[in-house]
């Protein structure tokens, strides 16, 4: 091997590259600032919006409070940013039009949200059942809702605990059916959970869009800017001239990956974890965004296989164009069939078996989301890189016998790949 | 005494062409080419001036028949042919998003040019075809002048004792192609061999030592400008041409 030859065409090959602009935007920066960018936008959008909603003083009108339920108007004041108008109950002959005339002023916007208590003959002192009406279709409704809803069901629970106690019962004594909710998923288990939903599917995506360009850059963009016979003049063999190109279109396709994998895991921590933080009310503050040490090694590995397969076969299939646009229609079809399994595979209850471990792309992706869970099956880690390395020589050696055709060569074939394996797969003598 | 660089024998090219079946390109062409000429393939387009050039430079492979540079053979040495040739023509452009020094060091080191002498080379060549000022721009952004010096450059950068210029003049103005005229007489000068294809007459007679006469792939005639005079009895070299052309004459 000229491995001089090689490594000069190579670093010619990347210093071009990165003197376009496509190949800058698709391969680099899309990869490294979409998601933290996409993630700020949202997080300060969502920032936005609560900001705005939080700030609103809710309408709220209240009608028949009973004397034991008092407190409930303290509460609504701790609460704050709640005006409330407080009606007798009432009768039963006017309760139906009232109700009306609540409706009404709700889908007129002229008030928030209601709360009407009809007290119950039967049961304790101040026993009632309340109606909490209120527009689902309006932001500010909404809000009020909720205001209500927290305020209600802690004097609820007061209320009961006062009653209980008045009868000498404890309240874990009275609430004998209580459902207790505990998640065993620590923070960064379920960080990582959620990290291996998301980063295996644009780490496809984006390492297929870093190989894309640079595949059709390199065979159909030479061929259209005539510079194919010159680099075919070089006192190397044609041979290690496609394997520099072809290092050069998986190194972009790897790079896109680990800069993409990088950047969603910097987004995670700085964006999406304090959104969720917020979102939740503290429950989102669970999520730790922590990638594993030992997945660095998974990811980096499943980064090179892709790049260097999704490369390989993306570089056969635009061998055969004559014109840059000729080798985007050859190549998208391909950029699809890898992407499409992944976002149908992307389901939490596949499991990673030795079966799905055998088919190329998909087992990396169910790898990597091992990996990123901290979890490593051994077994599937043999079969994902036997099957993707066959892959990848099987890619090599069909472009190598395809390349050994002059008339695809020298781009004087007309037809793509698959006319090609009808026609004329044979071998040519001599070694060029 | 000139010793021969380029012995072309027999040499042959089919296509098949989904229209016209099978083609034959070049049929069992012959000549020589010694060190320090300037030798011309006059011919008129699509006569197979450049289908043999592209297999003396291993850019096709011959269909029958046999081509050496420097003894070497075109299908079995490739690279040791490509290393002593350099190939100038139409279809071999320029890296547009590298510089002129950049294309030039890379042409150099891959055709084995001694990588310790690479540097003063490079700067030799820029310094030869006046490409000081442009050497750190990008060739997509040079006018078709300097581009096509600096094509020249970087076919004789890694000093190859066999040059090829397939038509170097199409598309020049009348300045920049007298200008490449005599770059190429200077390489002639310095004892490098010369295989120069062009269909304009005034130019191969004022260029080359000798010519041979190609016409539906194959030569027609090859002898030096006062021996293809004697053999027809016309002065100018159109008229031999048309003599040959014409089929006034049997193949060469």
């Amino acid at each position: 091997m000229d491995w001089t030859a090689i490594r000069l065409l190579y670093l010619s090959e990347l210093r071009a590259a990165l003197r376009e602009r496509s190949v800058l935007i698709n391969g680099i920066l899309i990869p490294l600032l979409m998601y933290p960018l996409m993630m700020w936008v949202m997080f300060s959008a969502i920032l936005f919006v609560t900001a705005r909603t939080e700030s609103f003083a809710s309408r709220v009108e209240i009608a028949g409070l009973p004397a034991e339920h008092r407190g409930l108007l303290e509460r609504l004041e701790e609460e704050g940013r709640i005006e409330v108008t407080e009606v007798d109950a009432p009768s039963p002959r006017t309760a139906a039009a009232y109700r009306a005339g609540v409706e009404e002023r709700l889908l007129a916007d002229e008030l928030d949200a209601a709360l009407i208590f009809e007290t119950t003959p039967d049961g304790p002192q101040g026993n009632a059942a309340v109606a909490l009406m209120s527009n689902g279709s309006s932001d500010q409704s909404q809000t009020a809702r909720g205001r209500l809803e927290r305020a209600l069901s802690t004097e609820r629970s007061d209320w009961l605990d006062r009653i209980a106690g008045q009868h000498g019962l404890e309240g874990a004594e009275w609430q004998v059916f209580e459902v207790e909710s505990n998640n065993l998923a620590t923070g960064v288990e379920m960080g990582q959970f959620l990290m291996g939903m998301m980063i295996p599917l644009f780490f496809v995506i984006m390492i297929a869009n870093g190989c894309l360009y640079p595949a059709i850059d390199s065979t159909a963009g030479e061929r259209e800017r005539n510079t194919w016979e010159t680099t075919s003049t070089l006192a190397t063999r044609r041979i290690h001239i496609v394997a520099a190109k072809y290092l050069y279109v998986a190194t972009m396709g790897t790079v896109a990956g680990a800069l993409n994998a990088a950047a969603m895991v910097v987004s995670f921590r700085s964006f999406l974890g304090p959104l969720l933080a917020r979102l939740g009310d503290g429950d989102g503050s669970g999520f730790a965004f922590e990638l594993p040490l030992r997945s660095l090694p998974i990811l980096l590995l499943t980064a090179v296989l892709l790049g260097a397969l999704i490369g390989a076969a993306m570089m056969i299939l635009a061998a055969f164009a004559r014109t840059f646009k000729e080798g985007q229609s050859m190549v998208t079809p391909l950029y699809l069939l890898v992407i499409f399994p992944v976002v149908v595979l992307n389901d939490p209850s596949l499991e990673f078996t030795p079966p799905l471990a055998a088919i190329p792309v998909v087992n990396v992706v169910l790898l990597l989301r091992q990996a990123i869970s901290g979890n490593l099956l051994w077994l599937q880690l043999g079969i994902t890189l036997f099957s993707n390395a066959a892959a990848i020589v099987g890619c090599l050696w069909l472009a190598s016998r395809v390349l050994r055709v002059e008339e695809v060569a020298t781009g004087s074939f007309e037809g793509n790949l698959f006319q090609f394996l009808r026609q004329r797969l044979k071998p040519v003598g001599g070694k060029a | 005494m000139s010793t021969i660089q380029v012995e072309v024998q027999g040499l042959s090219k089919n296509f098949f062409d989904q229209a016209r079946g099978e083609v034959n390109a070049v049929s069992e062409v012959d000549f020589e080419c010694r060190s320090g000429e300037i030798f011309g393939l006059l011919g008129a387009n699509g006569a197979g001036k450049t289908t043999t050039l592209r297999m003396i430079s291993t850019v096709l492979q011959p269909s029958n028949g046999t081509a050496r540079v420097l003894g070497h053979d075109v299908v079995r040495e490739p690279v040791e042919v490509r290393r002593n040739l350099g190939f100038y023509s139409a279809s071999t452009a320029l890296y547009p998003r590298l510089t002129a020094r950049e294309t030039l060091t890379l042409f150099a080191r891959v055709n084995k040019y001694p990588a310790e002498r690479t540097k003063s080379r490079v700067e030799e060549m820029i310094e030869r075809f006046g490409l000081g000022e442009y050497a750190g721009a990008r060739i997509e952004k040079l006018s078709t002048g300097m581009k096509q010096k600096v094509s020249i450059a970087r076919t004789v950068v890694h000093d190859p004792p066999v040059l090829i210029f397939d038509e170097p003049t199409v598309g020049l103005d009348v300045l920049n192609a007298l200008d490449l005229q005599k770059g190429i007489q200077e390489l002639r000068d310095e004892g490098k061999t010369i295989l120069f294809s062009t269909h304009i007459m005034s130019e191969a007679e004022r260029l080359c030592d000798r010519i041979a006469i190609i016409d539906k792939g194959r030569i027609r005639a090859c002898d030096g400008l006062e021996g293809l005079r004697a053999a027809t009895s016309q002065h100018y070299l159109e008229d031999i041409f048309v003599h040959y052309v014409t089929g006034n004459d049997t193949p060469a």
